[in-house]
């Protein structure tokens, strides 16, 4: 638990996002204002199409927002170049998708060697792989390993570096119900013994059980934004 | 109704996805261009030499047997005349002189020939007169002369200029200019290169030759056409039979007429060309359009599903993806055909130079088009057939599923100790390579292909070169030869080593015989030289020297290989003029020279042979370069000397006619070449790109730099261009002893030369052009969308 005091990690004023595509303007973020706090996870939810992998990826360096500023350590990301951005991505940023988006021509050891490779302080990459119960996959090809293992696969490649924040853009999102609470168990454990935030997008509310925070969003704006008073393990989620 | 609607939509997706892909359409249709260019320009071109040349011989009454002998009584032409098969005959004196020209320092030499009186055109071998008129009847000193000479020289109709006729100076008028059907290619006897300043062709009223050179009521030059049923080897060997003691050197057909034999053997080449190099564009075209569309339909299995489910038949969406090639292919055809249209032209205009036509033509036919459509058309198919194959079998619930996975196992390089110190980034590369072998081995051998066209394009540039270089330099230590009117025996030529300024002398015997070696025989000249001489050295194309054995023949190669002999066999030697008396002689060695077919002897032993006491041709002269104006005006007034060659100046016009032509062509291929290894190239990047986005995309969200994630795309790129330039070159060297092999005939035979600097050269274009397609691709890597790629599964 965190206090709202404390300086925030992630500070986001008025983030708006349009894209223009001939004489239509969508506007998929309408001047979003929020904090991230440092160690917290927290569960985004919202209807699809309401802006949640938008905000995600300008968050995570991915894209730009329109408008608006975004603060990380009080350094303004929304000025920040191409290669600020990149380097930004390479040392702060892990992230986690619904495709897991593994370099198939690499074993499971060597997609998280390619990370350790070019970042600052990283974990080796056998301990990545313990942390999310696969050391003994570890010279296994993508293809030789199921859905719910390459994604933990996805998830030790994240986190190898010790990332300020882990983006997770529906990460159970192609998995049945036992595999995703693993995956989720995973992600929990990340957050409580290395200390990373997490924000975790999902179209499921039960899974809201396990954050400290759950930001609910709606046609591009957050609506909703309250803290639990409690958080419950994975484990114990049923949906 | 319907139908059409769906057919219009299909339309417009085969025209938006065409234009999506448009550089890769672009670089197969530049491929599928190269090849008709060249198919199109040398298949025109061949024909319209040869339509040039029938119009040109039927026009001008070329003959069909031709034959130089001493001196013939007039009245022979009636009986030959009558000889089965002959349909017309005519009789000509010919002869060659020195000429004085003037605003020429050195001496050149005239081909006279006679032309019939009272200004009637002759029977045979007429004359196109371009400017000026014909000769006056009666007139005594009037000529036409040849247009290369005149052109050459900056002469016109109007100026004058003197010969020595039978030692005695006569002055000539030049009254017009023509070209004859006879000297299409003209050049002097004994050289292989024109040398229009120093040679020339004139004609001139027969009765003022009869008398100059004491020739009335007789001829030295007959010539005649076939009947429909008249055989030329029988009216030949009628002839020979004949003419024998009159001094033949036996009658031939048109195709061992020097002008002609050229004519037919450049004809030849084209021929050759027109399948060479297109072959290899098109085979290159059709693996292109395979890789091209097998990824296309990759990609698009699920929309292929979604069509099919939908109702389309197979042979609509076939379709539909065959026009993926057809577009390139007809696009690349037609700007092909163009462009070759436009190289023919050129080409045909480069030849119009070379070869004197009275009306050179380039005819386009629309047939070629036709041709090259259908050509391309029937590559593209080739190359599309497995893709559409795979298109029509695909069941529409498969499709639905994207393509199975490609099964990565531990390869070789895993299992080697060293993989563990090479960084991740290249890990992907080997590995991609490894896992894909067969890929990597068509992307390696396409690009080979065109590193061995750059070389083997280069080649002939080259092999041109050294064989001047050996003609002109190495064999050749003499200034000029002379040329003697008639045999002289060598006490009276000896005077020559006698002009102040000669510095040495050479004298060569050249001996018109028959060699006979079983059933085998060939009319040839031996040529006498002095064994200890040097001035004419034995050069074989690789640039070694021979010694001339001092007892038996020396003969060149292709001759023994004609006359199915080798050294210590024997032949017959039967001599033509003289006593006609035959010998038997040992082949003492054989030597592979560049240029035509000869035999040697050491002049001492020919002369024994011979049993004559000795005589002499010509002489070989080196000359000291400050007298060289003094001897030149002594040259001009000896008698009994027939021809004087200059070996720089014919080394001078040979590089101004041929270096400058092959050079175009040789720049042409080179650009060609670039194009195909572009395409390639280029081709082989943007299917990797398109195959790997995602992986690439992904790495970009791993925070790896847009420079990191080109050296993983583009490093696989280079390692394969690397891993294509030793097989290129290996191939470029194997296309370059084909080329030599079907270029050679027997008037000359391409040496087998290679040029570091070729090597060179195609390794910098190669790796220049991967570079500039790197850049192309590098482009694309930058504006790869991240967040596109990562919303979608693989
Ligand atoms: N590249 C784009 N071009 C145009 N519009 C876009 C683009 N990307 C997103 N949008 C629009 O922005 C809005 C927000 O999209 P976003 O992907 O953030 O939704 P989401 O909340 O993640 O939805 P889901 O739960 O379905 O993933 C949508 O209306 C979408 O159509
Ligand atoms: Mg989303």
């Amino acid at each position: 638990m965190h206090e709202n005091q404390q300086s925030p990690l992630f500070r986001l004023s008025g983030v708006s996002k349009s894209y223009t595509m001939g004489e239509v303007v969508v506007d998929a973020l309408k001047g979003v204002t929020l904090d991230i706090f440092s160690g917290e996870l927290a569960v985004m939810l919202g209807a699809s199409g309401s802006g949640k992998s938008t905000l995600l990826n300008i968050i995570g360096g991915l894209d730009v927002a329109s408008r608006g500023e975004i603060f990380f350590h009080g350094k303004e990301l929304t000025a920040s170049t191409e290669l600020e951005l990149t380097s930004y991505r390479r040392h702060a940023v892990g992230f986690v998708f619904q495709f897991y988006n593994l370099i198939a021509s690499l074993t499971a050891l060597e997609n998280v060697q390619l990370v350790t490779e070019i970042a600052d302080d990283p974990m080796l990459p056998e301990e990545a792989l313990g942390l999310v119960g696969l050391e003994n996959r570890m010279n296994h090809f993508p293809s030789q390993l199921s859905g719910g293992e390459q994604q933990r696969v996805a998830i030790a490649r994240a986190v190898a570096k010790r990332p300020e924040i882990l983006l997770c853009d529906e990460p159970t999102g192609a998995l049945d119900f036992q595999t995703g609470k693993l995956v989720l168990e995973v992600l929990e454990k990340v957050n409580r013994e290395l200390q990373t935030t997490v924000i975790l997008i999902t179209h499921n509310a039960a899974i809201a059980g396990m954050a400290d925070r759950v930001i609910r969003m709606r046609s591009g704006e957050v609506y909703e934004d309250h803290r639990n008073a409690q958080r419950r393990p994975p484990s114990e989620l049923e949906w | 109704m319907v139908a059409g609607k769906h057919r219009t939509l299909l339309t417009r997706k085969l025209l938006r996805e065409l234009w999506h892909h448009r550089a890769q359409m672009v670089a197969v249709g530049a491929v599928v261009a190269c090849g008709i260019a060249v198919f199109v320009s040398m298949s025109s071109v061949r024909y319209s030499l040869e339509a040039t040349r029938a119009e040109y011989y039927s026009r001008y009454r070329f003959a069909d047997v031709f034959m130089q002998l001493k001196r013939a009584p007039e009245y022979y032409r009636k009986t030959v005349a009558r000889i089965p098969g002959v349909a017309s005959v005519s009789t000509r004196i010919v002869a060659d002189v020195t000429l004085d020209v003037p605003g020429l320092e050195e001496p050149a030499t005239g081909r006279l020939i006679s032309l019939p009186d009272y200004g009637n055109a002759p029977i045979l071998n007429d004359l196109y007169i371009k400017s000026g008129r014909s000769l006056q009847p009666g007139s005594d000193n009037e000529v036409i002369a040849s247009q290369p000479f005149l052109e050459a020289n900056g002469l016109r109709p109007g100026d004058r200029l003197r010969a020595v006729i039978n030692g005695h100076m006569k002055e000539l008028r030049i009254v017009g200019m023509g070209l004859s059907p006879e000297y299409v290619y003209e050049v002097q006897p004994g050289a292989f290169f024109p040398d229009n300043k120093h040679f020339g062709v004139f004609w001139m009223g027969r009765r003022s030759l009869e008398s100059a050179l004491d020739m009335s009521g007789a001829f030295n030059d007959l010539s005649l056409t076939l009947s429909h049923n008249g055989h030329e080897d029988d009216v030949v060997s009628e002839l020979d039979r004949l003419f024998k003691r009159y001094g033949s050197l036996g009658a031939y057909g048109r195709s061992d007429q020097l002008s002609n034999r050229f004519l037919s053997d450049e004809i030849k080449q084209v021929g050759i060309q027109i399948s060479f190099l297109p072959s290899i564009f098109l085979a290159v075209g059709i693996f292109l359009i395979n890789i091209v569309l097998a990824r296309i339909v990759a990609v698009q299995r699920p929309e292929i599903a979604v069509l099919k489910a939908m109702g389309f038949s197979n042979r609509t969406i076939a379709l539909h993806y065959l026009f993926f090639a057809l577009t390139p292919a007809i696009l690349g055809s037609i700007v092909g055909s163009v462009l070759g249209a436009w190289l023919g032209k050129g080409l045909m205009g480069i030849y119009g130079d070379f070869y004197n036509f009275a009306h050179p033509l380039y005819y386009f036919r629309f047939q070629e088009v036709v041709i090259a459509v259908v050509l391309s058309v029937s590559s593209a198919m080739l190359g599309a057939f497995g893709a559409v194959r795979r298109v029509v079998q695909l069941p529409p619930a498969e499709a639905m599923r994207s393509e199975a996975p490609k099964l990565y196992r531990p390869g070789i390089f895993d299992r080697a100790e060293i993989q563990k110190h090479v960084p991740v980034s290249v890990r992907i590369i080997i590995r991609n390579l490894e896992r894909r072998p067969w890929k990597a081995a068509l992307s390696v051998m396409m690009i080979a292909s065109a590193v061995a066209i750059l070389i083997a394009g280069r080649y002939t540039y080259d092999a041109v070169e050294r064989m001047t270089e050996v003609e002109f330099t190495e064999k050749h230590r003499e200034d000029l030869t002379l040329l003697f009117n008639d045999s002289m025996p060598v006490s009276v030529a000896s005077t020559v080593g006698s002009y102040k300024g000669v510095l040495e002398h050479e004298y060569y015997r050249d001996e018109p015989v028959t060699l006979h070696s079983r059933h085998r025989s060939r009319r040839q000249t031996v040529r006498g030289l002095a064994s200890g001489g040097g001035l004419q050295r034995l050069i074989d194309s690789n640039g070694r020297r021979h010694a001339l054995p001092p007892e038996g023949l020396l003969m060149t190669t292709e001759l023994a290989r004609i006359l199915s002999v080798v050294p210590g066999d024997t032949v017959e030697v039967e001599f033509l003029l003289g006593s006609q008396h035959r010998r038997s002689v040992a082949v003492a060695g054989t030597l592979d020279e560049i240029l035509g077919l000869s035999a040697y002897m050491d002049i001492k032993s020919l002369h024994r042979l011979a049993g004559d006491g000795g005589a002499v041709n010509g002489a070989f002269l080196r000359i000291d370069t400050s007298r060289a104006r003094a001897l030149y005006s002594e040259f001009k007034a000896m008698p009994g000397v027939g021809g004087i060659m200059m070996l720089k100046a014919l080394k001078k016009s040979f590089d101004d006619l041929i270096a400058e032509s092959m050079l175009t062509s040789t720049l042409i291929l080179t650009i060609f070449a670039c194009v195909l290894a572009f395409a390639v190239i280029y081709n082989g990047a943007r299917i990797s790109l398109s195959e790997r986005a995602r992986e690439l995309s992904s790495l970009r969200v791993l925070g790896l730099t847009k420079k990191e994630i080109s050296v993983i795309l583009l490093g696989e790129q280079a390692v394969l261009t690397l891993f294509a330039i030793p097989p290129g070159f290996l191939a470029g060297i194997g296309l370059s002893v084909l080329l030599a092999l079907s270029l050679s005939s027997e008037l000359y035979r391409l040496p087998l030369v290679f040029n570091s600097y070729n090597f060179l050269f195609s390794f910098i274009v190669v790796v220049s052009v991967s570079v500039v397609s790197g850049f192309a691709i590098r482009r694309r890597l930058i504006r790869l969308d991240l967040i596109e790629v990562l919303k979608t599964r693989e």
